[in-house]
């Protein structure tokens, strides 16, 4: 007979397994002699009844389970330890956790940084399949075109089979949205597109209201985002509302988009139908505009599964045996994959694939600085852990277990580290995206990525810092620790933590030098001359083909202040250019270059004080065709003389021919990135899209009161606008400027760490170097002296870093001036320069704690044995 | 090694404090003591049944021998299985030198208390109930 399973199987579970044995014995031996005495009803429910009473905490089991509460007791230990000794060395430990921390923000800003610009575009179904349509342009030089002709997409789609969908989508800034509200007229400049509807069947912009089987499929109709429907008409639907462009041309909203994410290169929030194109730019609505590319449309399609893009490249070379038989401009059309927009500059990427490789590098070398360090203060000080780890080793500690506990040691102020990196990071985030224009987030609890990211980072840089260290530590012989006779060879070598502080400064040095040279780069920008006058003059965008403008021009001349008025195309320098071919004189062929073609009246030379070195201006006439040329054309066209030009004709595009009346002296027409290129000015009414003013700074702002009182008069319809010219041309070198206050920032942090690192290795050097202190100082030596024996010492790795730094710095900087047609020459003093800053920050953070050890009394470092 | 350095500590600081033993615990002591190498689970609580006249349920006895034996008091080794306790062996608890240091401590701590008790406490008493009272004497004269 056994007693009932159930409470048996009960007890057997809850027991504490040391004494599950005994006790059940017990209840056996009882519930044998009730069963003779008592029954088996009474022996079964006394049996139940002692069981539930041994349910108690005596005799449960623990629940963590009882085998390893050894280890727990150790683990316990370590951490008390580890404690006790930050607490001990509160200085030593802030400067590794500083370090570290700094080291670690910068890695986990840059990760979040890369991983931002890779995940650009890359939410859309099946992005593989899908392509952008690029241009290669083949004169005497190949040129890169993110475009191509704007009928070509309609071509395409009609012609070929090879595609799901095609859709041109026609970008425009700045322009003038008005919309009625309540008899209230609300002005906005915005940015617009025109996009065929199967732009969003390619791409995966949901919408949140409407049909998208028919949205832009009628003509005037328009769809924007939520965000701007709550900007035009608040709470109210935004279907059926109209929205006027330009002042002429009336859409009916007919669908709502929801908000784009950050990461696409497509921002737009407002789209038209393709088909009302031709009432806003006729040109580029045309069938038949194989002529020119123009940058503002772009042809994306979805390519069939299985389809091969060289195919469909070599196919779509019969379009420019078609339409530009005759062109010296040979069109190749190539198909560009959407996750590569993002990253090819050649194709106005923004971000390019080797910055994002540099910046990682950059962030491995920063955790890497910052290990060093670590390591370098904790080895330093490893002769005060010697008396605990002769303890430890006594009592039977193995070598593995202490090496673990460093290591557990080394993790805990790593995860301090991180914490503080984390909030460090999540702190400034908001100003770095302000600043690089970028809607970075950090959020640790959505972001598994992220979350991976700094478990690895966590891990890594424990492994790299706490390995060696918890080699040294566990490597001590536990006799020589406790009589504490450890000399300097067993608490690591002094040559590894050379060979650390030359690595550490090779890295600071790299970037320095590349800081200094970015930043004389930069000040060549600013400094150097453009050709022509770019201070105090203002330019205000219009709109083409504008017949006020010539009123506008002789009412701004009255305005008390204006120096001069020019209506032109655009400034001398910008980033509009419009490129045309010419034939000169009476040559057969078309010429084989490019030309850039400025539309500016007789005012332009006076207002942007350009030079006439031969010949004279071009007259005021809208009838008479006149031009004047650059230098580099004469160059171009093999001339050797501006008499050769003077007189001759030139004839653009096949239709307009006239003779050259001036030689203007070069002048950059583009940012420092390009080269100069040859240039025609001519008057055209057609093509002024700016006026450009030239003001007395005297009375700035009484003269651009004045000036906004005259455009509103004759433009009320229009939002008045200006520009400096030289901020103008300043943006064409944001990206410069970004980049060279991040390297500013990463060159500093990586100097501190490596000054920290620094410091760590003096300290040691004083601490061991104690005793020969004492008996120099005895014995006669004087201070000067004795200081050399650090400053030899110093002065060594400064120098061995800088040989390394150098040729590395030399060849990536001017792997880096070589985007520049002009640029500054790397030379000599600028290295001297980097050298003296390293020199500078070696003296302060090694002089204050050499200067300490050697002032000392040697009574007091001779004294202790 | 280090573990019992720990443990050396922990036990070096319980005996800063007094011994402590409950009345339950005194007991479980004494009875062990009484069945001198013969007390396991259920023969100790037996004795105490058959002794004290009172239920002793197996887990209040389990619990008390072993917070004995983390007190290290007690100490226990296993014995012989039986074919009645379905072979589990049995757990022989003796009491320590520690543990008999404990017991005596709790008997002359009794014995000042009942020592200080003033004569005329127990007078008082005596006075109201006489006849009980001298029985008490009577009695205690008898045992002594």
């Amino acid at each position: 007979m056994s007693p009932p399973q159930l409470p048996l199987r009960f007890f057997r579970w809850f027991c504490h397994p040391k004494l599950r044995d005994s006790i059940e014995g017990d209840l056996m031996e009882l519930y044998k002699e009730r069963l003779i005495k008592n029954g088996k009803l009474k022996a079964d429910a006394h049996f139940i009844k002692d069981v539930l009473l041994l349910f108690r905490p005596g005799i449960i089991r623990p629940t963590e389970g009882y085998q390893n509460l050894n280890s727990y007791g150790m683990y316990k230990n370590y951490f008390i330890t580890a404690w006790r000794n930050v607490i001990r060395k509160k200085s030593s430990a802030a400067i590794n956790v500083f370090g570290l921390t700094l080291g670690i923000s910068c890695a986990l800003i840059i990760f979040a940084l890369v991983n931002y610009h890779l995940s650009f575009d890359n939410f859309h179904t099946d992005a593989d399949r899908i392509y952008r349509f690029v241009t290669e342009e083949h004169r005497d030089e190949v040129e890169y075109d993110a475009s191509v002709p704007p009928p070509f997409g309609k071509f395409f789609r009609e012609d070929y089979t090879f595609s799901d969908q095609v859709a041109r989508l026609y970008t425009g800034d700045n322009e003038l949205i008005t919309i009625e509200r309540i008899g209230e007229k609300n002005k906005f400049n915005e940015t617009i597109a025109f996009a065929e509807p199967d732009f969003f069947k390619i791409f995966n912009f949901p919408l949140s209201t409407g049909n998208p089987e028919t949205i832009l499929v009628e003509p005037n109709t328009a769809i924007i985002t939520k965000k701007m429907a709550a900007k035009y008409f608040g709470d109210e639907s935004a279907i059926g509302k109209v929205i006027r462009l330009n002042s002429k041309i009336d859409f009916t909203v007919s669908g709502v988009l929801q908000d784009l994410p950050v990461n696409s290169d497509i921002q737009t929030e407002i789209y038209f139908s393709y088909s009302t194109m031709k009432q806003y730019n006729e040109w580029a609505a045309s069938d038949d505009a194989w002529g020119g590319i123009t940058s503002s449309i772009k042809t994306y399609t979805k390519l069939k599964p299985g389809v091969n893009p060289t195919d469909v490249e070599q196919a779509v070379d019969e379009y420019v045996k078609r339409f530009r038989p005759k062109s010296k401009n040979v069109h190749h059309y190539k198909l560009q994959p959407l996750n590569d927009v993002h990253f090819n500059a050649r194709y106005e990427g923004v971000m390019s694939k080797t910055t994002i490789w540099i910046l990682s590098l950059v962030g491995v070398l920063l955790v890497l600085t910052a290990s060093l360090n670590f390591i370098n203060l904790t080895t330093a000080q490893a002769i005060n852990r010697s008396k605990e780890v002769g303890v430890r080793k006594s009592l039977g500690g193995a070598r593995g277990q202490l090496f673990w506990q460093f290591t557990i040691e080394t993790g805990l102020v790593v995860l301090v580290a991180t914490v503080l990196a984390l909030a460090f990071s999540y702190a400034i985030l908001p100003q770095l995206n302000s600043f690089l224009n970028t809607n970075i987030s950090i959020n640790l609890f959505t972001d598994t990525r992220l979350l991976l990211f700094v478990l690895a980072l966590i891990v890594v840089v424990t492994g790299l810092s706490g390995a060696y260290p918890g080699i040294v530590l566990s490597g001590f012989k536990p006799v020589l620790a406790l009589k504490g006779k450890l000399s300097g060879k067993q608490t690591g070598s002094f040559n590894i933590r050379r060979a650390l502080i030359v690595t550490q400064f090779s890295i600071s040095q790299i970037l320095l030098l590349g800081l200094i040279v970015m930043f004389f780069q930069m000040r060549y920008f600013s400094k150097t001359d453009m050709g022509f006058d770019t201070d105090a003059i203002i330019m205000m965008p219009v709109g083409s083909n504008d017949e006020k403008l010539k009123t506008v021009k002789s009412q701004l001349l009255q305005v008390p202040g204006v120096e001069n008025v020019s209506l032109c195309f655009g400034a001398p320098a910008s980033d509009n250019h419009w490129t045309t071919s010419i034939k000169f004189d009476d040559r057969a062929e078309t010429e084989p270059f490019s030309i850039s073609h400025k539309g500016a009246d007789e005012d332009y030379l006076s207002t942007f004080s350009l030079e006439i070195i031969a010949g004279r201006n071009l007259t005021p006439s809208d009838t008479v065709r006149e031009f004047l040329v650059n230098e580099n054309l004469l160059s171009q066209l093999n001339l050797a003389s501006p008499e050769e030009i003077l007189g001759k004709n030139i004839t653009v595009n096949g239709s307009w021919k006239g003779p050259v009346v001036g030689v203007v002296k070069d002048f950059h027409e583009q940012s420092f990135h390009a080269d100069i290129k040859p240039v025609f000015l001519t008057t055209s009414g057609n093509t002024y899209n700016s006026i450009a003013v030239k003001i007395n700074m005297r009375n700035a702002n009484e003269t651009l009161t004045s000036i906004e009182k005259v455009w509103s008069g004759m433009y009320p319809d229009l939002i008045y606008k200006y520009d400096f010219l030289d901020d103008q041309i300043a943006s064409f070198y944001q990206t410069e400027q970004q980049m060279v206050s991040i390297v500013y920032i990463f060159a500093s942090i990586a100097l501190i760490i490596g000054a920290l690192g620094l410091y760590g290795l003096v300290s040691f050097m004083a601490v061991q170097k104690t005793k020969e202190i004492g008996i120099r100082k005895v014995l006669g030596g004087d201070v000067v002296q004795i200081l050399w024996i650090f400053g030899k010492e110093f002065t060594a790795l400064v120098v061995v870093a800088f040989l390394i730094a150098a040729p590395v710095g030399w060849l990536v900087m001017t792997e880096w001036l070589s985007n520049y047609a002009f640029k500054v020459d790397i030379s000599l003093w600028m290295f001297a320069l980097e050298l003296f800053i390293i020199a500078l920050v070696v003296l302060v953070t090694v002089g204050y704690r050499s200067l300490k050890a050697v002032v000392a009394n040697p009574v007091e470092s001779l004294r202790s044995e | 090694m280090a573990q019992l350095l720990i443990l050396q500590i922990g036990i070096y600081y319980s005996r800063m404090k007094k011994y402590q033993l409950g009345e339950f615990e005194e007991v479980v002591m004494l009875t062990v003591g009484i069945l001198y190498g013969e007390a396991y689970g259920v023969s100790i609580k037996k004795e105490i049944e058959s002794r004290l006249k009172r239920g002793v349920s197996v887990g209040a006895l389990q619990t008390a021998l072993r917070r004995l034996e983390d007190k290290g008091y007690l100490k226990s080794h296993e014995g012989e299985a039986t074919e009645e306790r379905a072979g589990r062996p049995k757990k022989y608890f003796t009491i320590t030198a520690y543990g008999k240091k404990a017991m005596e401590y709790t008997r002359s701590t009794r014995e000042e208390l009942w020592n200080a008790i003033p004569k005329v406490a127990l007078k008082v008493v005596t006075g109201f109930r006489l006849p009980v009272a001298d029985n008490l004497q009577l009695e205690t004269g008898n045992n002594e």
